[in-house]
């Protein structure tokens, strides 16, 4: 098995934070790897160590066998990044700028780049600083997909995207893997990952809490459940699955991990007047699994709500 | 209609002279206290430290004959009297000041709140764009009628001390010469935020002007062969109200005349454009051009350009103006010892038309030094905003690209130490003042060592110290030239002039160029940049 990413012992500290802790992470050629983790957990500067844009405080990093930050030019030639926050020159047009960015990095699949510019429905004549934040985040996308380069690593891609440009960016990423590219996706939501990726690493306060495939990890598909009651508020807590109970008045919100029935039968004989129920973010998840996060002792689930 | 209806139009309709009214006058009133203290300040330490009519004809004596100083701030005039020191220290300085808040107030206020998206709301009502304009316009006003009136109440206060004892009239019209290079560029700066595509590029319009008027004031004011040359500067018509002394509030006429012009004009182009575009440049959709985008470097000179021809006018006009004026300054200045002695401790021997190029010359390095300085902002810039990060995801080497970038930012600033000696010569060429285009031309090639060392330094810090470097390098400038000036008055350490790095200069052509100590200076920026690139190869990017 080639290895696409290789990372041993990967470590960044700032003056007062330690962003990211000795990471081990490897990550097989052809496969998509989903990288999870509320913001700040670490994500991006998983990324632009591997980009040899930050110097790693201890622990190295390998793609496609290259050390990314002894030898980052070699790296490079294999790799495409799309940022979350592109950043690009305003007075350049967005054609402008696709030429540049294929000038450098020497290698564009023309005809690609095409295709890419009409599933985006992205119009590359007009000037960078006449875009919005999804068009700008389209034209980092063309950039990065029209190089076919060997790892991708996308860091929060889709921010700013309109739902239906979510869809054009998931045939993408099954064009790359048909293509036998691998794929790096940072993400903060867990359904975008699930949608894409085989396999999860799921990082936290700049640790890696779990890696494994979907399956291994339906144990985080969770709901969160918010019910209003016009009586007296039951206790939830004995219920089988249900999680981080808060009670506020005549309203209780729990997560509930696993089957929901338990909790419905409770709850149908005990008044309910409202009933949601949504998906969690990963930080409500992340409490309920693992209690309040170890960084930061003042976070708790009615701060994350 | 309900009757509060109605009322709520209103006080929508006004929002924007409301705000503009408040925020505009509170920093108005800020800085009459700042102004009518600097005023206060100079009437009272003159009253106190020349108490005797001896001690103050000895100091107009020496001020009133410095060249150097009169460029500065402008020509001074009955220095034996408190109101004539007053009114040559304040007006210089504050005209300056005022002109810098009131252009920077401008375009934040027309084109900052639009830039961050808050004029769409208002535009959404009943307010159109022009009217918008017109609003923001009226409470600029009132935040320059602010300043006027804190400033002329502490004026008039101090004014009435025993030992000062300006005139009403003469302490209103005080008020009102400090206040005229606000008020014009203010208006200035309310058309450029208009005519501009964004409030950067209006800001850069903003300062270009003050910065000619300030040239041209500077030339002006070196020699009174060329004093009819004030009448072509915003500044210069400041100086030439005279306030305190022979006032003249015929030059009031100009000053006037900018301010509704420049207001028309805004008002008139606010009405015509689209809310975020501008009226030049403002084309969102220009067919594209490759020709400068094969890679990092050519990128870097695209980039560069649009300041290049800024930096290249501004050298060119300053240079032209310095060779014109040659010939008559150095005939009103000829036979002043400040001047022979100041020509001397900087190692010049000619005298003439070259003595005189070759201490204006070292204005000319000192903003060539700049645009150096400007290389490693930019520089920076491009970092911090998050730019460079596209470059630097792609197979190319970090050190090549911060070499190339330097070697762009060294061409700039060589390129432009050629155009102010060209410049120069066809100035000075116009007027038969007898030094040749071969001597000239040296003298601004001169000017570029001390920039290339200012580069290296500044590389030096990008390596070492991103987010500092822009202003170490800008305060290195700043200090040589303060060192420089200081130097021109009183005699100072040599260890002191020794660490301003236009004191290595010989000033060219009232001396031969010592390429010599250029080389020196060449070689040791380039260390400096070698050592900077190292450094930023091993350095985190700041990124966005
Ligand atoms: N330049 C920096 N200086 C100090 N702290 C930083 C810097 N960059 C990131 N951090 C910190 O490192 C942590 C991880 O940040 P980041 O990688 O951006 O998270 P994510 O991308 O997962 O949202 C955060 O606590 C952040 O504040
Ligand atoms: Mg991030």
């Amino acid at each position: 098995m080639t290895l696409a990413l290789r990372v041993e012992g990967l470590s960044k500290s700032y003056a007062t934070t330690a962003a990211l802790r000795s990471l081990n992470l490897e990550v097989a050629a052809g496969e998509a790897l989903g990288y999870l983790g509320p913001n700040g957990a670490g994500k991006t500067t998983t990324i632009r160590l591997l980009l040899n844009l930050i110097r790693a405080t201890s622990g190295r990093a390998e793609i496609f066998g290259v050390d990314c930050q002894r030898r980052p030019v070699e790296a490079h030639r294999k790799v495409a990044y799309v940022p979350g926050e592109p950043s690009l020159w305003p007075q350049l047009t967005g054609s402008e700028t696709l030429h540049l960015l294929g000038r450098i990095h020497g290698r564009v699949d023309l005809a690609y780049r095409d295709v890419l510019i009409e599933r985006f429905e992205f119009d590359p004549s007009k000037r960078v600083r006449a875009y919005s934040k999804g068009n700008r985040q389209k034209l980092v996308l063309i950039g990065a997909l029209m190089t076919r380069a060997e790892l991708l690593l996308l860091d929060e891609p889709t921010s700013g995207l309109d739902p239906l440009m979510e869809v054009a960016f998931r045939e993408c990423v099954h064009d790359a893997l048909d293509n036998g590219q691998t794929v790096f996706l940072s993400s903060h939501i867990l359904s975008e990952v699930e949608a894409l990726c085989q396999r999860v690493a799921i990082l936290r306060a700049g640790q890696l809490v779990e890696v494994g495939t979907l399956s291994e990890m339906r144990h985080l598909s969770a709901l969160t459940v918010e019910a209003d009651f016009e009586t007296t508020v039951p206790d939830l807590t004995a219920v089988p699955g249900v999680k981080a109970v808060v009670v506020d008045g005549s309203r209780v919100r729990c997560q509930v991990i696993g089957p929901i029935d338990p909790l419905l039968q409770v709850l149908a004989v005990s008044g309910v007047r409202r009933l949601v129920s949504r998906e969690p973010s990963l930080e409500e998840l992340f409490v309920a699994h693992y209690g309040a996060d170890p960084s930061d002792p003042s976070r708790t689930i009615t701060d994350a709500a | 209609m309900p009757p509060d209806a109605s009322v709520d139009d209103q006080a929508a309709a006004n929002v924007v002279v409301i705000r503009t009214a408040r925020r505009t006058a509170r920093s108005g009133a800020l800085w009459g206290v700042v102004f009518g203290g600097y005023v206060a300040l100079s009437a009272a330490g003159y009253a106190s430290l020349y108490p005797t009519p001896a001690a103050r004809a000895k100091l107009a004596d020496s001020f009133e004959a410095n060249a150097g100083l009169a460029a500065l701030v402008g020509t001074a005039r009955h220095l034996e009297t408190v109101a004539g020191f007053t009114a040559w220290r304040s007006l210089g300085v504050l005209s300056v000041a005022g002109a810098v808040w009131g252009l920077f107030g401008a375009t934040r206020v027309l084109r900052g709140e639009e830039d961050a998206g808050r004029w769409e709301l208002y535009l959404t009502g009943q307010t159109t764009r022009g009217r918008a304009a017109v609003q923001a316009l009226v409470g600029l006003l009132a935040g320059l009628g602010a300043l006027w009136a804190v400033t002329a109440v502490i004026v008039s206060v101090e004014g009435s001390m025993s030992t000062v004892r300006f005139s009403t009239t003469g302490s209103l019209f005080l008020a009102v010469s400090l206040v005229a290079g606000a008020a014009m560029f203010m208006s200035v700066g309310a058309l450029a935020a208009e005519v501009a595509t964004s409030r950067r590029s209006a800001n850069g319009i903003g300062a270009a002007v003050l910065g000619a008027s300030f040239l041209i004031r500077m030339v002006a004011d070196s020699s009174s062969n060329v004093g009819w040359l004030r009448w072509a500067s915003p500044l210069g018509w400041c100086e030439e109200l005279r306030p305190l002394g022979g006032s003249r509030p015929l030059a009031l006429v100009p000053v006037v005349m900018l301010i509704v012009t420049a207001s028309v004009a805004a008002v008139a182009v606010a009405r015509r454009r689209d809310v975020g575009a501008g009226l030049f440049g403002g084309n969102d959709a220009p067919a594209p051009s490759t020709a400068l985008l094969s890679g990092p470097a050519t990128l870097a000179v695209r980039l560069v350009r649009p300041v290049a021809i800024g930096w290249f006018a501004g050298l060119a006009v300053l240079g032209f103006v310095i060779g014109l004026v040659a010939q008559s300054a150095a005939a009103a200045i000829s036979g002043s010892a400040s001047v022979t002695s100041a020509v001397e401790r900087l190692g010049g021997h000619r005298g003439g038309a070259a003595a005189y190029l070759g201490i204006a010359l070292l204005s000319a390095a000192a903003l060539v030094a700049f645009v150096a300085a400007g290389q490693i902002g930019a520089t920076w810039g491009e970092e911090s905003a998050g730019r460079t990060d596209n470059l630097f995801v792609q197979p190319l080497s970090r050190r090549g690209w911060l070499a190339g970038r330097l070697a762009v930012a060294a061409g700039l600033v060589t390129a432009g130490s050629v155009i102010t000696g060209i410049a120069t010569w066809v100035g000075a060429a116009s007027q038969d003042s007898g030094v040749g285009l071969g001597q000239l031309l040296a003298a601004g090639v001169n000017t570029a060592p001390p920039a290339l060392f200012v580069l290296g330094a500044g590389a030096l810090a990008y390596g070492l110290r991103p987010r500092i470097a822009p202003t170490f390098t800008f305060a290195l400038v700043a200090w040589s030239l303060l060192v420089e000036f200081a130097a021109s008055v009183v005699h100072a350490n040599h260890w002191l002039i020794d660490t301003s790095v236009l004191a290595h200069m010989t000033p060219a052509p009232a001396a031969d160029p010592n390429w010599s100590a250029g080389a020196a200076l060449v070689c040791l920026g380039l260390l400096a940049a070698g050592a900077g690139v190292a450094l930023f190869d091993r350095r985190d990017l700041a990124g966005a």
